[in-house]
């Protein structure tokens, strides 16, 4: 009898596992959702664009495929994200997963206006990363940069992401900047959120069109433009160029540039790139009030000298260290000032004040955003240069000769 | 009591990851923000405290448990009616725990799965454990820590080296003094997971060697201690304080954000794999106890006859103590430590410790006096 | 679990309701005398052997005494039968009469190692099957026995499954005699005792014990002869049945006793304690106690150094794993966690299954399978057709499948990694036993992913701790953990690290290196004075 109860009552704990898969996808029933677009609809509805790669046209190495494009783009309108994501599947026959989901495009009009709408549906869904990286689409609708294709990249959006993280080691105007990111800059009192923004130029309507593949230069291409300043979660304005670099430079994380300076009369005579670079920002208090400090620390190589010029003297050496300096530090106050202007903190001054000092910080938070905009700031750069690339005297000086 | 003998090392490893089993997953101390650490390691240290009570007590009595000796400390009905508490405390706790693995998994990766089949395996797994007995529970926790400490270090480097760490997020350091920090530790970080120590009163009597067991158990609570505070500066100081507090499972969070070298990245099933091991520990141990002690009460020779309808009653309130994951957390935050923790590792310990301090004084007493 | 066991309770009830069965076979003929009248006896022999051919059965004469004498052919040696024994008997011409020509011919006539005098039927049967010639001699109530033992055997060859680059050649034969040979010649020590049963009703099996007085556990010796007396069975045919029948624990895959027909593994594994269970008719001897990690070690481990064995190990452990988990983990990365697999990845997986008509689970299992099918077939079929075999495998598996559509490359390549892995295991009871946790493995990963999957593997975990081999435990210098006994574990130590034997094996007599055998050269200028490198 107790046996009977006990057989019974095994197999009434090992049916419920018996009767189904409950999580189980196939990754053939999958649609991977490789960028998403979020545009402002009709009567304050969301228009989702999702761009879905089609595994089948991407990867070469199977015989009979290979033929079409490597993405779909479904679009699909809701009042929120997830209804909006749930309408989608009336016409996408498989099921949306949003694990590789590489980037988020947002359209500048919901940047400026309810962009805060858009977040915790991307924050909250176990399924989204919040690694996935966070852009803004300029001066054209999110759509469009979902849409289109990239030459070089099967998959546009690897192009952007890529994009993003070269021009980040390599020229110093972008960054990645993930959900994550946003999210701790935007509930951080001491520090405002920025974003990249992407522009779709050229010839809009050829940039879906299987044509675009077809040629060296493409009628229309992705481009980053600039990084996106919000205030209390709104898009305020654009800092774009050396501005930037700037701010991508306080915030430590360049890694590589260019930096121009004249030499002997001639105008941006010596172009210097940079190869490894450390910020230190730090703040100080005095007479209860805060005083910002950044340090820069800089070494790299002359990359380019169009002049007669004898790289071999290490004096020559110094007084190039010496007008770098120079110009970094120029470059440096003039984005903390367009900054201070927009009256936006998104250099984390505000963080830095509250780690030196948190008693006055707990005073002053609350108008922190007048404060910061009229802050001192010192610059401070050391700039070294390290070598000359394979040659030591230009060309130019055996010219002149 | 199942004729079982555990050495040193055994209570050594079994200690650590009996605290560290769920501690490290959960964002313990979160409301400390970034001094969450210096409240667990106060906590640690209370907890320290704790432990001798319960040590005390293991002093008198060597060869029982908690449930048979309470029944010498205040007589057999009194002392039985505390064993049964305990049994249920335990049974409660093993299925608190059992829960909290459950909402985890059904949160982040089962999203469409009953929470009762994910419980329902993972209890049947734990039964077979405790159906093969304490020894066996002790080797297979031998083997895992090994697994266990070589995970968390490859974990360890990878935040490490992606770059993850912003020591910056820890400062300022006691913003707030230590009101904050001292309120999370006497409501939480005290009696989770350090007071929950008062599980090894039923697990001691089984120790070869009682001379280690004082060393041997603090050691392994400071090891676990910092283990955890080191995982909680860690997570501060790779999510910020504002994601650490907002995060269910801030591990995961943390152990998500790793991204190395465009191949090593969404680890999260690294994560898993600790979560199931820590998990199977802190369940096998609450629910061991509670089995060994109504095997204790209601005299029961064989106990792992006990250990599938205890396992049955263990699944159920795990699926029913509450009805969805707030009203679990919030009964888990404001309302278990002030009524079941305190009382159960704080109160009766100490009031059963006096009694029998004062017992064996009179008995001591009484064999000194009598030969002279 | 506790069903089954309380069946085998029932089981082992009705074993001792049994016990009044009788050890006799049935079969066995009942005590008999030897009659006076030879030719009775010899009458009788042929009668119980119904009259089977391969008895012979000889008259003769010792001067006037008549006699016969019996054997096996093929058993014993008709040489020595006829030079020892026959020549003998034949040339005694004068033989004084009053004389107890027993006693004669079995002190003057017989010219052979080892004579012996029986007096009832049932030895001369145990002596004639062993290849013993009996001689029957006319008035007497008592046989005699002379061993004539000589039967074809296979000769010593290279081991066939159990292969060393660096070790010794040789192998176990289905000889006892030679077997135990082998094991003597490499432990030239009177401690090394042999202890020999006879096993199986009818087939009557010599089986020797083989263990070194002083070094092995005296309990275990005990226990292993226990179990040995407890067997009762017609007939044992090879020392597998006795591993099934000694072994602590029927409901496992894993093995609790360790098999190897190489000599010099046995060797070492008596030096460690342990116990060699020979068995006549099997090269394959049996030792116990039997751990974990022991079926990790090849011979090669010890004959190469040990940085390179110790990565060799290492290897094979993570072989091991993924014969345990690979096509389990592909199941579940692909149908439960997709978000795990790097992006690239997932689309290129995704795009080679895009036509594959199954879902992952049984796409594995069809895989598997067939690969099952084509290993089991390969390994007994003749050579010849074994390539063929082989060849169509190849095909079929390879390439056809994935040209049909059939199943994904990816997959082919999961199943390549897992049976190769799974070939790397030294001892074959060992790699069977991933080879059937594989299919348990592939199942949940189907119902619940990695979380079915880590579930699996804490239950095989909990049942590894719960196994012991004799009383030791299986995966004893890792759980219970023994921090002196790790040389021989995932990292082999230099040689001369070996200090000790393993104390859970061995009782006493701890020590088997002495001090300071860590190799220390003098520096090279003492050994060959040289004046600066020129």
């Amino acid at each position: 009898m107790k046996k009977v109860l006990m057989v019974l009552s095994i197999v009434v704990m090992i049916l419920p596992i018996l009767s189904a898969c409950w999580n189980q996808k196939e990754l053939t029933d999958l649609a991977f959702v490789m960028a998403l677009g979020v545009d402002k609809g009709e009567n304050n509805k969301f228009t989702l664009s999702f761009q879905l790669v089609n595994p089948g046209n991407v990867s070469s190495a199977q015989t009979g495929g290979g033929q079409g494009l490597p993405i779909a783009v479904y679009k699909s309108t809701g009042d929120t994200l997830t209804e909006a994501a749930r309408n989608a599947t009336k016409k996408v026959s498989r099921r949306l997963y949003y694990a590789h989901t590489n980037i988020v495009v947002i359209s500048e009009e919901i940047a400026k206006e309810n962009m805060l709408d858009v977040l915790d549906a991307l924050d909250r869904d176990p399924e989204f990363r919040t690694t996935t990286e966070l852009i803004i689409a300029r001066g054209s609708t999110a759509e469009e940069i979902v849409t289109t294709l990239t030459i070089l990249d099967k998959i546009p959006v690897k192009s952007i992401s890529n994009q993003i993280k070269s021009s980040e080691s390599m020229l110093g105007e972008n960054m990645s900047i993930n959900i994550d990111d946003f999210l701790s800059g935007l509930l951080s009192k001491g520090k405002q959120p920025i974003l990249n923004g992407y522009r779709l130029r050229g010839k809009k309507s050829g940039a879906k069109k299987a044509s675009n593949l077809q040629k060296t230069t493409t009628d229309a291409y992705l481009e980053s433009d600039g990084l996106a300043v919000f205030h209390d979660g709104k898009l305020q304005d654009w800092l774009s160029n050396d501005e930037a670099r700037g701010v991508i430079w306080i915030l430590d994380k360049l890694q590589s540039t260019d930096i121009n300076i004249n030499w002997n009369g001639k105008k941006k005579a010596l172009t210097v790139a940079p190869i490894r670079s450390k910020t230190k920002v730090s703040a100080k208090v005095i007479n209860e009030k805060p005083l910002i400090n950044i340090k820069i620390e800089n070494e790299g190589w002359i990359s380019e000298a169009n002049t007669n010029i004898d790289l071999t003297n290490p004096d020559v050496m110094n007084q190039i260290e010496k007008k770098v300096e120079i110009e970094t530090k120029k470059q440096i106050l003039a984005t903390v000032k367009a900054t201070q202007r927009l009256k936006s903190d998104i250099l984390g001054f505000g963080e830095k004040v509250h780690l030196a000092n948190p008693r006055l910080w707990k005073r002053i938070q609350n108008q922190w955003d007048e404060e910061f905009a009229d802050l001192d700031v010192n610059v401070k750069v050391d700039f070294y240069v390290r070598r000359e690339g394979i040659r030591t005297k230009p060309f130019w000086s055996t010219m002149k000769q | 009591m199942e004729k079982a003998k555990i050495n040193a090392s055994q209570l050594f490893v079994l200690v650590v990851m009996f605290e560290m089993g769920s501690a490290i997953l959960v964002g313990l101390g979160a409301s400390a923000k970034q001094d969450a650490w210096i409240a667990i390691l106060v906590g640690l240290a209370g907890g320290l405290v704790l432990f001798l009570v319960y040590y005390r007590l293991y002093m008198y009595y060597q060869d029982i448990p908690l449930t048979s000796y309470a029944q010498r400390i205040t007589g057999k009905w009194v002392g039985r009616f505390i064993g049964l508490l305990y049994i249920i405390y335990f049974l409660y706790c093993a299925a608190r725990v059992l829960r909290d693995f459950g909402e985890l998994l059904t949160t982040t990766i089962y999203t469409g799965t009953p929470l009762i089949v994910i419980n329902c395996l993972m209890i049947f797994t734990i039964i077979y454990g405790i159906h093969k007995g304490f020894e066996v529970i002790a080797r297979v926790g031998q083997l895992f820590l090994m697994i266990i400490y070589f995970l968390a270090i490859v974990g360890f480097g990878l935040v490490i080296f992606s770059g993850l760490i912003n020591l910056e997020h820890l400062r300022p350091i006691l913003e707030n003094g230590w009101k904050p920090v001292m309120s999370t530790v006497l409501g939480e970080t005290l009696t989770f997971p350090f007071g929950e120590m008062v599980v090894f009163t039923m697990i001691l009597p089984y120790i070869n060697n009682p001379k280690k067991v004082k060393v041997v158990c603090l050691s392994a609570m400071v090891l676990s201690g910092i283990n955890i505070a080191l995982t909680a500066a860690i997570n501060v100081s790779a999510l910020g304080t504002d994601l650490f507090v907002r995060a269910n499972f801030p591990l995961l969070s943390t152990i998500s954000k790793i991204k190395l070298a465009n191949f090593i990245e969404r680890l999260d099933v690294l994560f898993m794999l600790y979560l199931m091991v820590g998990g199977f520990f802190k369940i096998s141990l609450f629910f061991y106890a509670a089995v060994a002690g109504a095997a204790d009460i209601f005299k029961f020779t064989n106990q792992a006859q006990l250990s599938f309808p205890l396992g049955t009653l263990v699944l159920f309130a795990s699926v029913t103590i509450a009805s969805n994951y707030a009203e679990h957390i919030k009964e888990g935050l404001s309302i278990v430590p002030i009524y079941l923790h305190y009382p159960f590792q704080v109160v009766i310990p100490v009031f059963l410790l006096i009694i029998a301090f004062f017992r064996n004084r009179k008995k001591n007493a009484e064999a000194t006096s009598n030969p002279s | 679990m506790s069903i089954l066991s309380s069946i085998m309770k029932k089981k082992k009830k009705q074993r001792k309701n049994d016990n009044y069965r009788q050890k006799q076979d049935p079969l066995k003929p009942e005590d008999l005398p030897i009659l006076r009248e030879y030719k009775e006896n010899i009458r009788r022999i042929k009668e119980e052997f119904g009259d089977s051919a391969d008895i012979v059965c000889r008259d003769f004469k010792v001067s006037i005494h008549k006699g016969a004498l019996v054997y096996v052919d093929g058993l014993a040696d008709n040489k020595v039968v006829s030079d020892f024994l026959l020549e003998p008997f034949m040339e005694k011409e004068i033989i004084p009469e009053r004389i107890d020509i027993f006693q004669y011919v079995l002190d003057q006539a017989v010219a052979l190692g080892s004579v012996e005098s029986i007096a009832d039927w049932n030895k001369v049967y145990d002596s004639l099957l062993s290849g013993n010639t009996i001689i029957f001699l006319d008035g007497c109530t008592k046989a005699i026995s002379g061993e004539t033992k000589g039967w074809e055997k296979r000769s010593i060859s290279e081991p066939t499954t159990q292969l060393s680059i660096r070790g010794p050649k040789d192998s176990f034969t289905e000889t006892l005699r030679t077997n135990t040979a082998l094991i003597r010649r490499r432990i030239k020590s009177p401690n090394l005792w042999l202890e020999s049963f006879k096993i199986g009703r009818v087939s009557q099996t010599d089986v020797g014990i083989m263990y070194i007085k002083g070094i092995a556990n005296e309990k275990i010796v005990k226990e292993i002869k226990e179990r040995l007396g407890r067997i009762d069975m017609d007939s044992i045919i090879g020392s597998g049945y006795i591993e099934q029948l000694i072994e602590d624990q029927t409901w496992t895959t894993f093995p609790t006793t360790y098999h190897t027909e190489r000599p010099d593994v046995v060797t070492s594994q008596l030096l460690e304690g342990r116990v060699a269970i020979i068995v006549d008719g099997t090269p394959f001897v049996v030792t116990a106690p039997a751990i974990f990690i022991q079926f990790f070690q090849a011979p090669d481990d010890y004959y190469s150094r040990f940085d390179i064995s110790t990565g060799i190990r290492i290897l094979r452990i993570l072989a091991f794993l993924i014969a345990l988990m690979g096509p389990a983990t592909y199941i579940a990365a692909t149908t439960f966690h997709q978000e795990m697999i790097p992006t690239s990845m997932a689309i290129a997986i995704a795009a080679q299954r895009e036509n594959v008509p199954f879902p992952a689970f049984v796409e594995a299992l069809i895989m598997e399978v067939t690969f099952e099918i084509l290993r089991e077939a390969g390994l007994r079929l003749p050579r010849a057709v074994g390539q063929a075999v082989s060849i169509v495998g190849a095909l079929v598996i390879g390439q056809a499948a994935v040209q049909a559509g059939f199943v994904s490359p990816i997959m082919v390549i999961v199943v390549s990694i897992t049976a190769i892995a799974n070939f790397s295991t030294p001892i074959f009871a060992m790699a069977i036993a991933a080879r059937l946790l594989r299919f348990a493995l592939m199942g949940l990963a189907t119902i619940l992913g990695f979380y079915g999957m880590m579930l699996g593997l804490i239950f095989i975990t909990i049942h590894l701790c719960s196994l012991r081999s004799f009383g030791v435990p299986y995966m004893m210098p890792l759980a219970p953990f023994n921090i002196n006994n790790q040389q021989d574990v995932f990292v082999r130590f230099p040689i001369w690290a070996f200090k000790k034997r393993p104390p859970f094996m061995s009782k006493g007599n701890i020590v088997r290196t002495g001090e300071n055998q860590k190799p220390d050269p003098p520096k090279p200028n003492d050994i060959q004075e040289t004046k600066g490198d020129k």
